[in-house]
């Protein structure tokens, strides 16, 4: 009996031991509030301004003003290959983003291990020189904020997007794709310095803002 | 009364235990050339605050305390030493791409805006590494121009 007791103390203590050192801080689950104010100061009454940069795209020119917050972003109409192997890795993006117009931290979640996975399949045997160099290290970038996205609460989910966004443009810029989509501009997004996202659909729905403020946005280029 | 003693005993022996176990020190001599200090023009009062604010896990050198010599103390430390490092090791700035430069630049900035960094278990003992709301702004006026020069 009493060795029983001393087992069961030394077990304790071992789990115990084991409990420290696998322990983590707890991300604080922080609800954002800042979108409603953000949301008072903005005139959405038409609710149809994102229908403005709608032209005729059948020639797939646009002449849309350049914008300020995309700064760092590859035009993304630069190739215009009709890449497939790229779609994998695009369509777990638009996952994330579809999850994220709907406040839904966990499809988000998902979403990012999708786009890990994809990238991990994704074949690089062909690239060569500097193509290879830029994908690396959009590869890297992109990795990294989609391992966020899984873990973290939705207002970091939708930090690590607005960066994840500039990457998977420069991506499709890079190596181009089969697949239609739109340039989103939200000029809310990023602390009011203006953030994209890339889009399968035309009509705006904005994953920065998420249900408080689905339309706000614009479309800046459209490639295929 | 004897099952108390026994409890105390095992709690010892382990405790004792435990400090033999070797722990890996996050400690390094050298300050490589990709240090974050020596390729970026940082002004002194902002070097200061990011050693003793977050060079400690976030790069390859730890000022370690007496009391985190002691285990389980240490091993929770080592813990968040190397997650943090590699989330972020500022020995290591110059190698990262301006990609990622940029993108930890502004992790920097929502982090430090958000009250999370340094974390709060961090700054409960060690004090002189909490940032006051005038220290925040002038990191973060600093760091954010450094973004918008990349």
């Amino acid at each position: 009996m009493k060795n029983l007791k001393v087992t069961t103390v030394i077990l304790a203590m071992a789990f115990i031991g084991l409990t420290a050192i696998s322990c983590k801080d707890a991300k604080k689950e922080n609800t954002n509030e800042e979108g409603s104010q953000m949301e008072a100061s903005h005139d959405n009454s038409d609710g149809h301004h994102d229908k403005e940069a709608m032209h005729d795209n059948s020639d797939g020119h646009h002449d849309e003003d350049s914008d300020s917050s995309t700064d760092h972003t590859r035009d993304i109409e630069a190739n215009t290959q009709k890449n497939t192997a790229t779609t994998p890795i695009i369509d777990a993006y638009i996952q994330i983003k579809n999850a994220l117009t709907t406040d839904n931290k966990n499809e988000a979640a998902k979403g990012g291990t999708a786009l890990v996975a994809a990238f991990s399949k994704f074949d690089m045997s062909n690239l060569t020189g500097e193509t290879h160099k830029e994908y690396m290290e959009i590869l890297e970038s992109a990795k990294e904020h989609a391992e966020h996205i899984v873990k973290s609460p939705i207002d970091h989910q939708r930090e690590h997007f607005e960066v994840l966004s500039t990457d998977i443009n420069d991506l499709v810029a890079l190596l181009g794709t089969e697949k239609t989509l739109y340039q989103d501009s939200c000029p809310m997004a990023n602390n009011g310095k203006g953030a994209i996202w890339l889009s399968e659909v035309e009509e705006i729905k904005n994953p920065y803002m998420g249900i408080k403020m689905p339309t706000c946005g614009t479309i800046q280029k459209q490639i295929n | 009364m004897k099952v108390v003693k026994k409890i105390a005993l095992v709690l010892l022996v382990a405790f004792v235990g435990i400090q033999f176990i070797p722990t890996e020190r996050n400690q390094s001599d050298s300050v490589p050339s990709t240090d974050f200090m020596l390729v970026n023009n940082v002004p002194e009062n902002i070097q200061k605050k990011l050693q003793v604010s977050c060079y400690d896990c976030h790069s390859n050198n730890t000022d370690y305390p007496w009391y985190n010599k002691v285990q389980p103390v240490a091993w929770y430390l080592e813990d968040h030493v190397e997650h943090g490092k590699e989330e972020l090791n500022f020995n290591e700035w110059d190698s990262y791409s301006s990609r990622r430069k940029n993108s930890k630049l502004k992790s920097i900035i929502s982090q430090i805006e958000d009250d999370e960094m340094p974390l709060k278990s961090y700054t409960l003992i060690h004090r002189d590494a909490r940032l006051s709301d005038n220290e925040k702004k002038i990191v973060l006026d600093w760091v954010s121009k450094l973004k918008d020069s990349l």
